[in-house]
């Protein structure tokens, strides 16, 4: 035997945090624009494959540089001219037309990059320094032999944590996290104020793509970039999101490495990997109607 | 009265109308072959000066460079029935004369299957009832090709199946109205167990991870028995869901085991994932059990090959139906003039495509007639070579498989390949009858020739 069971634990629960990287990126966008406009935003995971079309042709044109820094500003951006052109005026009405015309719009991209690029997988050459392996054992003491992962999943990780920390310190410690966080509470009374809400709303939104733009240069090289993806992670991120609690930021963190956790240590039970996420929805919400750190007042006035 | 008068003479002049009627055509219907039986079936008769073929291929999803290529083929394959060429000039004993099938020129119509088969099937239902198509074809995914088998056989109309690989296709799934040329799990295991257990020894211990559906757990049955005859042990299996991308979870459970050798029963998008990632995380850099670890494609196709690159594909083995590189003349002329077409060479689903509709136009230039249950009892049994392979090819009555030559290949490092497309060297032919097994084994049935 190779492999050891402190080796097996150990590369499945890092193989758990990169697969949870992808899903709270793309959660904390989800649940942020839900959270502070009250908006269901299923056009976020077209937002995500928007920004790994993007990142596949700025790489091959610019580098690899150039897609980090350029995609996540190009979907704040694209962000902010839906909010003012399109999503602004459905913040008041029912649920069920916020999904209508963000689903239709997660159609529109995604039929417009298929038209574009094809059916089939862009080819995601990784930067000359993300590729190769790590070799684990040299870093980690109870490590037995040779354990290696590959260096852009652990980037990946990095980046998933470091844009999560980013979040909270806007929203906890600055001006504009305060207002956001008013916002979220009471939209009408900021008014009164005399704050202009619904520029911080824009940006809010525009936050959130731009966050799905960086899930989309660092994870499409894992997940693949072919116009089906966008769809293929919005519905475990939205699992996320309820399981974590709808606008619960911390709650969405949680609930992204909880499922990437549960479905990397199920991965050699095939038949309870396929409904585990399921199985812990349903547990969530039945011990906790609000999912994980669900807060008291959203989805039920 | 008027009324009862009318009434009664139109009642006997019904009847003599009718028994004359049933003698007059009757009559003659004794001296045609078959004609007795050619009342109106699934889209038959043909009316018109045309004749409606349809092609089902997945446009969408885990195989659509597949489908993409599939629909290619059947272009081509349209083109040369209606004014000769390709295959038309290799293929024997042929009664097609590039002029049409039976005086009629070919049109056809488009579906995306999706890789699901409830899309599938409306897709088909579709080209049936609205395009009044009398035969459809193509498809990748088993699943896809044995759900459109059964409503082939409830329609009355011939599917000539795509790309499918399982058992079941013409295993226990088995139906009178479906067809395969194409290989199956079982021949891939037996034709690439012995190259396996000379090339990496028959001291071996396998992993594998497997598509989760039909074809990919009869190729997981298939593989771990012929590779078991050789002396390897299995050491475990995972499905993995049809729709994954990122199979890394799967991979670091494999890493854990003491297995040496991993077996990717994937195919298409897959098996570009699957093996992409395998060789990202260190794969086959590994040493286990004091050997150099390995992997292997069971069903290799150029197209994925190109998909995962060449450094990654380097020394894999595989087994494949078909290969542009052959040198027969039917390999040659489809070849030439696919690339006369589109610019680059065929794949083995553009070959079992284009084969598949010369196959079903000839059956029906011999039988003579669209009729499906005579199309059928002109395919079953039939033999014929010059469409690719050396050798021959038996459409087997017993169960609608082909029996033909299969091929081990070997994936090609950059060093190795000339050109683009050269990605997969041929390492041994396998003859037929070496992979030729009782059609007994996976039981099943064909189901009646008239559908009830």
């Amino acid at each position: 035997m190779s492999g050891t069971l402190t080796n097996h634990i150990f590369l499945q629960f890092v193989t758990g945090l990169q697969l949870g990287a992808i899903y709270a990126l793309i959660a904390l966008g989800l649940t942020l624009v839900f959270g502070t406009l009250g908006l269901v935003n299923f056009a976020h995971g077209a937002l995500f494959m928007l920004g790994a079309y993007l990142a596949v042709v700025i790489a091959a044109k610019f580098g690899f540089i150039a897609a980090i820094v350029g995609v996540p500003i190009i979907l704040f951006i694209v962000g902010l001219i839906l909010e003012k052109g399109l999503i602004r005026f459905f913040y008041q009405r029912p649920h069920t037309d916020q999904i209508l015309v963000t689903f239709g719009l997660a159609i529109v991209v995604q039929e417009t990059l298929k038209w574009i690029f094809g059916a089939n997988n862009l080819p995601f050459s990784l930067p000359s320094w993300g590729v190769g392996i790590i070799k684990m054992h040299e870093w980690v003491p109870f490590l037995e032999g040779f354990v290696v992962y590959p260096k852009w999943r652990i980037i990946l990780i990095g980046v998933s944590m470091t844009t999560v920390a980013a979040l909270f310190v806007l929203l906890q410690f600055t001006r504009f996290g305060l207002i956001v966080r008013a916002g979220m509470r009471d939209a009408e009374m900021l008014r009164f104020l005399g704050i202009d809400i619904n520029k911080r709303f824009a940006i809010v939104f525009g936050l959130g793509a731009m966050i799905a733009g960086i899930a989309g240069v660092f994870g499409g090289p894992v997940t693949q970039v072919d116009p089906e993806i966008g769809m293929n992670m919005l519905v475990p991120s939205f699992l996320v999101v309820v399981i974590g609690g709808m606008g619960s930021l911390p709650g969405a963190v949680l609930a992204s490495f909880l499922l990437g956790l549960a479905l990397s240590f199920t991965a050699e039970y095939s038949a309870i990997q396929q409904i585990i996420v399921y199985v812990i929805a349903v547990v969530v919400l039945l011990v906790r109607p609000r999912g994980l750190m669900g807060q008291k007042g959203l989805m039920e006035e | 009265m008027s009324d009862d008068k009318i009434l009664h003479v139109s009642r006997r002049g019904l009847l003599k109308a009718g028994a004359a009627t049933t003698l007059a055509l009757g009559t003659p219907a004794f001296f045609m072959k078959n004609a007795w039986a050619q009342d109106a079936l699934g889209n038959f008769p043909v009316n018109g000066p045309k004749v409606m073929f349809g092609f089902n291929v997945p446009q969408t999803g885990a195989y659509a460079d597949e489908g993409a290529d599939e629909l290619r083929a059947y272009k081509l394959a349209v083109k040369h029935l209606n004014s000769g060429g390709g295959m038309l000039e290799t293929f024997k004993p042929s009664s097609l004369k590039g002029n049409g099938v039976l005086g009629k020129k070919v049109d056809f119509v488009v579906g995306d299957t999706q890789t699901n088969p409830d899309a599938a099937r409306t897709s088909a239902r579709r080209m049936i009832e609205r395009d009044k198509v009398i035969m459809w074809g193509g498809g990748s995914s088993s699943s896809v090709a044995i759900a459109q088998q059964y409503l082939a056989q409830e329609v009355g109309v011939i599917f000539m199946c795509g790309l499918t690989h399982s058992n079941d296709t013409t295993g226990k799934d088995k139906r009178r109205y479906g067809f395969r040329h194409f290989f199956n799990a079982y021949m891939t295991g037996k034709a690439l167990a012995p190259v396996l257990a000379k090339t990496y020894g028959k001291d071996r211990r396998a992993f594998h991870l497997t598509a989760d559906y039909s074809w990919g757990h009869t190729q997981y049955e298939s593989m771990k028995e012929f590779t078991e005859k050789q002396g390897w042990t299995t050491v475990g299996n995972i499905m993995t869901p049809l729709k994954a991308t990122d199979f890394s979870q799967y991979l670091t459970a494999v890493i854990n085991s003491d297995a040496d050798v991993l077996v990717l029963n994937h195919y298409g998008k897959n098996m570009v994932n699957s093996l992409s990632q395998a060789v990202d995380f260190g794969m086959r850099d590994m040493i286990k059990n004091g050997k150099h670890m390995e992997i292997v494609v069971p069903l290799y196709s150029r197209l994925m090959a190109q998909g995962a690159g060449a450094s990654k594909i380097d020394g894999v083995l595989g087994t494949s139906g078909w290969n542009w590189t052959l040198q027969d003349a039917g390999s040659k002329v489809f070849t030439k003039a696919f690339e006369a077409e589109y610019g680059f060479p065929p794949s083995q689903a553009a070959q079992t495509c284009y084969c598949q509709t010369l196959l079903y136009a000839n059956a029906c230039e011999v039988a003579g007639t669209f009729y499906p249950p005579e199309v059928i009892k002109a395919l079953e049994g039939f033999e014929f070579e010059g469409m690719g392979l050396s050798g021959k090819t038996l459409y087997r009555a017993a169960d609608h498989q082909c029996f033909k030559d299969i091929l081990v290949v070997r994936g090609k490092g950059p060093d190795k390949k000339k050109g683009e497309y050269d990605l997969l060297e041929v390492v041994e032919e396998v003859p037929r009858d070496v992979v030729t097994y009782d059609p007994k084994i996976f039981g099943g049935e064909l189901g009646p020739y008239k559908p009830a």
